[in-house]
């Protein structure tokens, strides 16, 4: 069992697989460390010997931006625009979407799920 | 895609003009301004401005925060007050 940026307990997958469980890291990153730290690709969590888990630790702690401290920067930056005043916070605080996109139809993923139109009449054959 | 670097933030050049004059007379007038495209520059903290939206000069009181931002941004275009409650259907 390894514990690397704080809760994350990656299991017997490949190093490169395993650090993408960790918010922040994907396939990029983690590819990244493995050839910094020159890891082999088949290598897997439960072979990394202490001193490998160590240096990957501190490599992620010192260069990158994860877990709690990525979500609290992304949502103070969300926060910024919403406090600005600009049309971007505008779209943020009614839950619309933020760059353009049409709402005429879809947008389903910023606007939730589909909410009855009160007395529309269904349509019947 | 980001703009380049090298040609700098875009703006409107009358904009520097009209932020000078008001700066050099006595301060917080609103400068009116139709040119939503233009950056807000550092220089223009602490002005207040009326960025025209269509229909009327919205105030903008420029804040350190809003460098980098576009004009328009702050001026909303568009009006949208929800959608009414249909009373027929309350009735039922």
């Amino acid at each position: 069992m390894a514990r690397i940026a704080g809760v994350n307990i990656p299991t017997n997958k490949r190093v490169l697989i395993a650090l993408t469980y960790i918010h922040g890291i994907g396939r990029v990153k983690a590819a990244e460390i493995c050839t910094k730290l020159s890891i082999p690709d088949e290598r897997r969590v439960n072979q990394l010997s202490d001193d490998e888990v160590l240096r990957i630790r501190e490599m992620i702690d010192a260069d990158y931006q994860v877990e709690g401290d990525l979500r609290r920067s992304v949502s103070m930056n969300i926060k910024r625009l919403m406090d600005l005043g600009c049309y971007r916070g505008l779209r943020h605080r009614r839950g619309l979407p933020v760059r353009g996109q049409r709402t005429h139809t879809n947008a389903r993923t910023r606007k939730g799920p589909a909410k009855p139109i009160a007395g529309k009449k269904k349509v019947t054959k | 895609m980001a703009r380049s670097v090298w040609k700098g933030p875009f703006l409107d050049g009358y904009l520097l003009k009209k932020a000078d004059k008001s700066r050099n007379s006595g301060r917080n007038e609103v400068i009116k301004i139709w040119s939503r495209r233009s950056t807000i520059l550092p220089n223009f903290v602490g002005l207040t401005f009326g960025v025209y939206n269509g229909h009327k000069f919205l105030p903008v009181i420029v804040t350190e925060n809003m460098i980098g931002h576009k004009f328009g941004e702050f001026s909303p275009t568009r009006t949208y007050y929800g959608h009414g409650v249909d009373k027929k259907a309350k009735r039922k």
